[in-house]
């Protein structure tokens, strides 16, 4: 079993409590405020492909065409992708009612999606965006509509779309994530003032993103590669395996900590006079961003076969991202971690 | 189970001027809100090592409880055995009922404990594909995707074939069980433990969100033509192997915490740098408290409406399994632990090294402690009323909004203990939680 890099638990990391000391106040504030706008870049994009979603959902239910079915197929993608970008970001108004899990109920080992779903699809009686907003995380989101589009066994049985109450659920949940995508939009701006003004979500950001290397590390791409527990590779511990998009989430991501926390952060080390731990964490994000070039959106194929070395490379790139964030961002702007939520096994 | 990013611990509210004052010296007295003076008794300073030695002396009596009521539970699955009948059934259930109390309290000795956490997977692993071990029904069954031992059923055959690996499984003993865990590589492949117990005594619980737990039948341990779902002798000696590997697992962690040897872990815990030990201490309980009790075995089946991911689902016990957790994360803070047989033992506690150097903060420690007991107590209260009881399982089906508010209650007020928690680890000289920090001054 080719562990090339052993993994520290999560739980020895803790997360969460956080000191900002403060360099320049009026340099670290407009490394705020440049965070804020990108993140809300990033929120906004998510509403409008979200938008988009709900009506290319709407569309093709009145015209289910092939041409509208690629369409739904390529707006759902865009969507999730847009999420994926703007994921890292565990602080705020995502914060309330579960909205991360509401927009991607993951892991899901049990496969709560897919009977969830199905219960929803046998009930009798009204089926709206209004049913699926106290319907729970396993069908509110976009796993959800992903096994509605891509589920080979759902697609092969009589209800696969555009059956008339398959279509209600699609373009129910389309709506619930749109709905949910302007929340979370609308909330970000709405704490505008607030983010720019408090020193302490600096470090909050900086420990956000951190967070989610770890994740990817660990969770997106370490554990279906194996390299958590007792080594079995498994392809369902990914993101988004039915779609195939496993690896492109994951570079998605990346791309969100690249365009929309790196810049400020930047900033942030520039006003410690840590300008070339501000290069070495661009360096890192490209190599590890420079992988998917290589790579297929999926990542099953490469789990059982000569890919899985390009697999390995994605990890140790990302270790070494980690590595820079802990070891030199973190001292540098003085964050330390409390109790991670995953704490526990 | 893999973990989802779930609860953020909300430090939001408490100001960055707050921990830096609690960071920066370890001696202030001050709490946040107003400087608090001296108490006015002079207390003798507090023992570090004696709360340490106590510490040992809870974790060694929650495992000799543990242990005691493992026994008794393994006499009444042998009766079972002997003589299947709804009375022998009934004692065995109870049995299983009355050792879950000790050993949910043992739980906030495991994180930061690591002879502890390398070893409770072969007692205490969860959620299992219950599939590996014995029948199931086909379209209640929901099994971890991409796991080969799902469905094998061991009782129903003497050789079992999981991801190509092939196992003669004709003799059930103890040690066979613990080598089958995670076969194949999945976590949900559990063999042993409570929880596979709990399975062979109960049965699948078919009743999704509705009242009722499993309900299997003692006739599926009777010999001859009497045996119902067939492979009654195999299903037997599983629950006998099963039941005599929780016994032998907890003599061994009873030993590592006896004062009377110094080749244990307790020896190895007592020689270390105070506060080391005072950081496993309540990385224990700051870890049971979010990330595993309010985290894993709470918001996750409620925001999911999922009864897969209820903790004791096959018996209907998650609200006593739940309240003992609460208890044991109590338990270490106040060095308080009131023992099975009715004795309290207490002794020299962080509470009291706390209240030392900052009196207000064990205060509200205590009393945030005391709140979750009673939120995890409302929860206990409604799934055991006389009348119309609500078990987890009902309280987190989809649109019970008073059930969600029960678990709710509990979650916020778990995550809300949390915070002091880390707040206290400071006081008593756990500067940073994080390695990568270590020496830095704020």
């Amino acid at each position: 079993m080719p562990s090339l890099v052993s993994l520290r638990p999560l739980r020895h990391y803790l997360l969460a409590m956080a000191l900002f000391v403060t360099a320049t106040s009026s340099q670290a504030n407009e490394a705020l405020t440049r965070l804020h706008q990108d993140i809300g870049h990033g929120y906004t994009q998510l509403s409008e492909t979200s938008n988009a979603l709900a009506d290319s959902a709407s569309a093709y239910c009145r015209a289910p065409t092939g041409e509208n079915q690629a369409k739904l197929r390529e707006n759902w993608r865009e969507a999730f992708l847009s999420w994926q970008r703007v994921r890292f970001v565990d602080f705020g108004p995502i914060e309330q009612n579960s909205l991360a899990w509401q927009f991607q109920f993951w892991p899901d080992p049990k496969n709560l999606v897919a009977s969830k779903v199905s219960f929803w699809l046998h009930q009798d009686g009204e089926l709206t965006v209004n049913t699926i907003d106290t319907a729970g995380v396993a069908v509110q989101g976009f796993p959800a509509l992903e096994y509605l589009l891509w589920e080979p066994t759902f697609l092969q049985s009589d209800q696969a779309l555009p059956a008339a109450r398959s279509c209600d659920l699609l373009t129910a949940i389309s709506q619930h994530i749109a709905r949910n995508a302007q929340t979370v939009t609308a909330g970000w701006y709405d704490m505008a003032s607030y983010y720019e003004s408090t020193d302490d979500y600096s470090a909050t950001t900086i420990k956000a993103a951190m967070s989610a290397v770890e994740v990817i590390r660990d969770r997106r791409l370490g554990a279906p590669m194996g390299l958590r527990g007792n080594g079995r590779r498994n392809a369902y511990q990914a993101d988004a395996w039915r779609s195939g998009l496993s690896l492109e989430t994951i570079r998605a991501s990346l791309e969100g900590l690249d365009t929309l926390f790196s810049p400020g952060l930047g900033m942030e080390l520039d006003a410690a006079g840590a300008s070339e731990i501000k290069q070495r964490l661009a360096a890192r994000l490209t190599e590890a961003l420079s992988n998917f070039d290589d790579l297929p959106d999926g990542m099953a194929p490469l789990l059982n076969g000569d890919g899985y070395n390009s697999l390995q490379a994605l990890y140790i790139d990302l270790e070494l991202l980690e590595q820079v964030l802990t070891d030199d961002v973190a001292p540098t702007l003085g964050v330390i971690r409390g109790f991670n939520s995953s704490d526990g096994d | 189970m893999a973990v989802r990013q779930h609860l953020k611990p909300l430090f939001l509210a408490t100001s960055a001027l707050t921990l830096l004052v609690a960071c920066s010296e370890e001696t202030n007295t001050a709490n946040e809100a107003a400087p608090v003076s001296e108490p006015t008794t002079t207390a003798r300073p507090v023992d570090q090592a004696a709360v340490i030695t106590h510490y040992a002396d809870l974790a060694q009596a929650t495992y000799q409880d543990a242990l005691t009521t493992a026994q008794h539970l393994r006499n009444a699955v042998e009766a079972l055995i002997a003589n299947p009948s709804d009375e022998t059934l009934d004692a065995a259930r109870n049995a299983w009922l009355a050792a879950r109390v000790p050993y949910q309290q043992s739980e906030v000795f495991r994180f930061g404990n690591a002879v502890v956490d390398d070893w409770e997977g072969q007692l205490n692993a969860w959620p299992l594909d219950e599939g590996l071990i014995d029948y199931v029904a086909n379209d209640a069954y929901q099994y971890e995707l991409g796991n080969d031992g799902a469905t094998v059923n061991i009782v129903a055959n003497t050789e079992i074939n999981v991801g190509g690996q092939t196992v003669d499984v004709s003799t059930l003993s103890p040690e066979l069980l613990a080598d089958l865990n995670e076969i194949g590589g999945s976590e949900a492949n559990v063999a042993t433990g409570y929880h596979a117990v709990e399975f062979l005594l109960w049965g699948q619980d078919l009743n999704g969100f509705e009242a009722g737990a499993g309900n299997r039948s003692a006739t599926d341990f009777a010999a001859g033509d009497a045996c119902t779902n067939g492979n009654c002798e195999r299903r037997a000696a599983y629950l006998e192997a099963a039941s005599e590997l929780l016994v032998q697992d907890l003599e061994w962690m009873v030993a590592q915490w006896s004062p009377s040897t110094t080749t244990n872990y307790r020896h190895e815990l007592t020689s270390m740098a105070t506060t080391e030990v005072f950081q496993k201490m309540l990385f224990g309980m700051g870890s049971l408290s979010l990330g595993e009790l309010a985290g894993e075995r709470m918001k996750v089946a409620l925001e999911a409406n999922s009864y897969e991911d209820e903790h004791d689902c096959f018996s209907d016990n998650t609200h006593n399994s739940h309240y003992y957790n609460g208890k044991g994360i109590e338990n270490v803070y106040t060095g308080t632990y009131t023992r099975v047989d009715g004795t309290v033992l207490s002794g020299p506690s962080l509470s009291a090294l706390v209240a030392e150097t900052n009196p207000v903060l064990d205060a509200e420690l205590t009393q945030q402690l005391q709140a979750s007991m009673a939120a995890l107590g409302q929860i206990k209260a409604a799934a055991e009323a006389s009348d119309n009881p609500t078990k987890f399982d009902m309280m987190i089906a989809p649109a019970n909004t008073s059930g969600a508010e029960l678990i709710n209650n509990a979650i916020a007020a778990l995550v809300a203990q949390t915070a002091n928690i880390e707040k206290a680890a400071r006081i008593v000289g756990v500067e940073s939680l994080q390695p990568d920090d270590a020496g830095h001054t704020f």
